[in-house]
């Protein structure tokens, strides 16, 4: 009777095993609505704009020197990777934590200068309290800091924020967190195609 | 004759004691900031500092290094950055990097930026640093 029921929980564990996800999150982000202004200052609904599609999501501001715009290459390099195999219904989208400054037309202009496709990526310029409301759904910190006068008086700051790009469902739920600076690239795509088939 | 020659080139023309190599610095538009990296070798029997940097591109130059607190990351400004004798320093992304802020013009790929590197023993260092979206092994 012990071998048997040993037998069954070796059998039960191995189920359970195999049955789990690769995708760690599962994060429904529909219950609520939020409004945003693309890179061309049309006012789109979030989560309306991700609906159906499979989303790979970064968190920036553009007066980041240098993490961000290694979060944003990654992305860049993804949705090339993804071009090159003719895939193009995956959607990318950068949402800005700095709202006082990352209007549509400067997130449009760091898009450009990186070449970026906007065909199927998406800047997001909200008010802060969408923008902090939003950020609170996908568990993002950004809090200013170490902030400095230029000599005509204007403050510049930093902000301090979380590293994070995030693969998202087509039926809009939050999958899988990544370090967006540091993602392992082959991970993130492999993810994606996973996530398509699903 | 020849030996004699050999010393007296190498005392009139001796080898920098601080070399900068592998500079580059990322496209970023207008009023922005971005950020220079590079390579520092201290060849010298001495240590060096480099406590500032110039360019006609910017309105401001800091000396940074980003930090983390888990997946949590920050930037600060460190002043200086010293350089033992015999050694090198690498300035690369997710490090200690030259905040280039408030940026007068694009800059776009491919672009080259002039930059003024002072340092206390060294004096003062030009270096050209042409503009890319990542390091080569990023």
């Amino acid at each position: 009777m012990k071998k048997f029921l040993y037998i069954i929980t070796i059998f039960t564990i191995l189920i359970l095993i195999g049955c789990e996800s690769k995708f760690p999150l599962d994060k429904d982000l529909t219950r609520k609505k939020y409004t945003f202004f693309n890179q061309d200052s049309i006012e789109v609904i979030f989560p309306d704009i991700i609906k159906g599609k499979v989303t790979v999501i970064g968190f920036i501001y553009t007066n980041c020197p240098d993490i961000c715009p290694m979060t944003t290459h990654n992305m860049y390099l993804t949705q090339q990777q993804l071009k090159k195999n003719a895939i193009d219904d995956v959607l990318f989208v950068t949402l800005t934590f700095d709202p006082d400054r990352d209007f549509p037309s400067v997130l449009k202009k760091f898009g450009k200068i990186r070449d970026i496709d906007f065909n199927n990526w998406v800047f997001l310029w909200g008010d802060k309290k969408s923008t902090e409301s939003l950020l609170r759904r996908f568990d993002i910190t950004a809090l200013k800091t170490d902030s400095t006068y230029f000599d005509d008086g204007e403050l510049t700051y930093s902000i301090m924020h979380t590293d994070r790009i995030s693969l998202i469902d087509n039926e809009s739920r939050l999958k899988k967190n990544y370090r967006g600076s540091k993602v392992n690239l082959e991970e993130l795509y492999n993810d994606i195609i996973n996530l398509g088939e699903e | 004759m020849f030996n004699l020659l050999a010393v007296v080139l190498m005392i009139f023309n001796p080898v920098d004691d601080i070399v900068i190599k592998d500079q580059w610095i990322r496209p970023g538009a207008e009023k922005m900031a971005t950020a220079l990296y590079f390579t520092l070798e201290n060849n010298g029997s001495e240590a060096d500092t480099l406590y500032a940097i110039e360019t006609d591109i910017a309105k401001m130059v800091q000396i940074h290094e980003t930090y983390s607190n888990g997946d949590v990351l920050g930037m600060r400004e460190i002043g200086k950055i010293i350089i033992e004798p015999k050694s090198s320093v690498k300035l690369e992304p997710g490090g200690m990097h030259i905040m280039v802020m408030r940026l007068k013009k694009d800059i776009n790929k491919g672009d080259e930026i002039e930059f003024k590197l002072h340092f206390r023993k060294a004096g003062e260092i030009s270096v050209t640093a042409k503009a890319k979206t990542s390091s080569d092994n990023e």
